[in-house]
């Protein structure tokens, strides 16, 4: 009884999360014909590459896909180095107020974008970052920065204490302790708070979409909401589009998946 | 152990020292970007702000304004229907997805993963998914083509053209997304249930929902709050999805706080008006907010 319930089970969930990926995906290899008269609804037969080679010629989407790139590994890059830093001083060093400083990491973390949007375009044009991707730069961190740290802070609360105490009663000082002993210990959680930080800027919709308008400039999940309501009839580029945006994040996501389902079970990823 | 205490005090007030070097660039980017924009949106409500004009102070209207606009009732009706469904929807798929995969044995972390799949592709892509699932377009929509096709429908339907018709879909372009992050935070508590309640409930002849009901549930009660509440929060505050697949429509049927927010502030461009609406949001925050810290910072310890 169980052993069916379970297989029922399990057919249901794949069918439910399967079909909806397999409908973009399949639509990306159709013809505009074949989606026009709806012919070959399931699998794309025949099967064509001019979506994905239209969209590399005739659109911005190779723009877009740069200023994504570009952004995503600007702000993790800022990322990084802000959250290690604040991370490590909470996980291990004692300060007054070192509670308080933790407490108000998880609130920030918590403050969803589409409170501050609006101010922060105007404190944004005050500093003339606005209309370019350095208006992304800096407000990105505002979201990835509380995350990352939150997650390095428990991850160098883990590591051995005896390794750091070692370094120190060797002469070394907290900076040379922390570069040279802690930073690579925690080499594998720099790299999953790196991912996270890319993931989260490579989908970022509200802010890339409020504080650009230059064409040019915007990024891939701006460039879609664009193509859907534009006077566009390619949809199957539209399509296309998805998939190669959807790639990037898939390939990262391998890397980090087991850690992410048995790590932080609460918050483990924003969005 | 002696020689390291004696290290301790006599290195505490440079430890303080290297604490707040260390937290510099975090209290730069805090205060600057997330705690003055704040302190600005504050100051914004109380304005007239218009943009192209220069902001009066106006008081209090902008709320007195909105608690009788009978646009932004409708807002916070939606939200909150939004809301509500969308986390039930999540809560419970989530315990059925967890209960399955927790009986599979062979392959289990393979299908966790897959099953993730919602939850790590960007919001826009899968609002786009569904707008085009629920398409009114045969050719486009997914429903239309399967349903006409199996001969369940004798021709297309607009399912997004009614108001409860595009309710129901950004509310099922929600659930989709975020219900494989209940399901896999689930199945982590319920792994970590001891297994001799459960062997100790079937030598008692406990029938497998009385299992459920009496061991299963009370040990992810910690899991199924904190999972809740942050959905609350997240769902609550969602732009994207209803953005992307109905702009806040048909009429304002799908109009929550952060897209109603958006479109007064940039379309209207009444800026005061639109940042006060987004404040209205923040009781509920902070409420959410004191009740997650409460448990996440009570694990941390």
């Amino acid at each position: 009884m169980t052993r069916v319930l379970t297989w029922l089970g399990l057919v249901v969930f794949l069918l439910l999360i399967l079909v909806p990926f397999w409908w973009i995906a399949s639509m990306s290899f159709k013809t505009y014909e074949q989606i026009q008269f709806a012919v070959s609804i399931y699998v794309p037969h025949p099967f064509t590459w001019e979506n994905y080679t239209g969209l590399w010629t005739d659109t911005r989407f190779p723009l877009w896909l740069r200023n994504s790139l570009v952004t995503a590994l600007v702000v993790t890059l800022i990322t990084s180095v802000v959250a290690s830093l604040g991370g490590y001083a909470v996980a291990r060093l004692r300060f007054p107020g070192r509670e308080a400083v933790a407490s108000l990491i998880l609130i920030l973390y918590l403050i969803p974008p589409a409170l501050l949007f609006i101010p922060l375009y105007r404190v944004l044009t005050e500093l003339g970052a606005t209309n370019g991707l350095s208006a992304l730069f800096l407000s990105y961190p505002t979201f990835t920065v509380p995350f990352c740290t939150w997650l390095l802070i428990g991850f160098f609360k883990a590591l051995p204490e005896e390794l750091e105490e070692a370094a120190l009663i060797d002469g070394a000082g907290r900076v040379t302790a922390f570069v040279r002993v802690l930073l690579p210990l925690a080499a594998p959680g720099l790299v999953a708070s790196a991912i996270f930080a890319f993931t989260l800027s490579w989908n970022e919709f509200l802010y890339a979409l409020v504080f650009i308008t230059d064409e040019t400039r915007i990024t891939v999940p701006v460039g879609l909401n664009l193509l859907i309501y534009g006077d566009v009839f390619h949809w199957g580029q539209l399509m296309a589009a998805s998939v190669i945006t959807t790639i990037p994040v898939v390939a990262l996501y391998i890397f980090i998946h087991r850690w992410m389902a048995e790590g932080l079970v609460a918050g483990s990823v924003k969005g | 152990m002696s020689a390291r205490s004696r290290r301790r005090i006599g290195a505490r007030g440079r430890e303080a020292g290297t604490a707040l070097l260390f937290l510099l660039p975090l209290f730069v980017l805090v205060v600057g970007l997330i705690i003055y924009p704040f302190y600005r949106a504050i100051w914004l409500s109380l304005t007239d702000k218009l943009v192209g004009y220069p902001e009066r102070f106006v008081g209090i209207r902008n709320y007195t304004y909105l608690a009788q606009d009978d646009a932004f009732q409708q807002v916070i009706w939606n939200s909150m229907v939004f809301t509500v469904a969308s986390v039930a929807l999540k809560v419970v798929t989530g315990l059925a997805m967890a209960l399955v995969l927790n009986n599979v044995i062979r392959g289990r972390n393979f299908l966790r993963g897959l099953f993730l799949l919602p939850w790590i592709t960007s919001t826009v892509i899968i609002a786009l998914t569904w707008r085009w699932m629920f398409d009114a377009f045969p050719g486009r929509g997914f429903l239309n083509s399967f349903l006409l096709d199996v001969g369940l429908l004798s021709r297309p339907v607009a399912f997004m053209a009614t108001p409860a018709g595009a309710m129901t879909a950004v509310v099922i372009a929600n659930w989709w997304r975020a219900f494989p992050f209940f399901g896999v935070s689930f199945l982590a508590g319920m792994v970590s249930i001891p297994r001799e309640l459960y062997e100790a409930a079937s030598v008692d002849g406990a029938s497998a929902g009385r299992r459920f009901w009496h061991i299963t549930l009370p040990g992810l009660k910690h899991v199924i709050i904190v999972t809740t509440l942050l959905s609350f929060i997240l769902t609550i505050n969602d732009f994207n999805i209803i953005y992307v697949m109905t702009r806040g429509g048909p009429g304002t049927a799908t109009q929550v706080f952060a897209t109603y927010s958006y479109q007064v502030a940039f379309n209207q461009l009444r800026w005061g008006r639109g940042v006060t609406i987004s404040i209205f949001v923040v009781p509920i925050l902070v409420v959410g907010i004191v009740l997650i810290s409460r448990y996440l910072l009570r694990d941390r310890r």
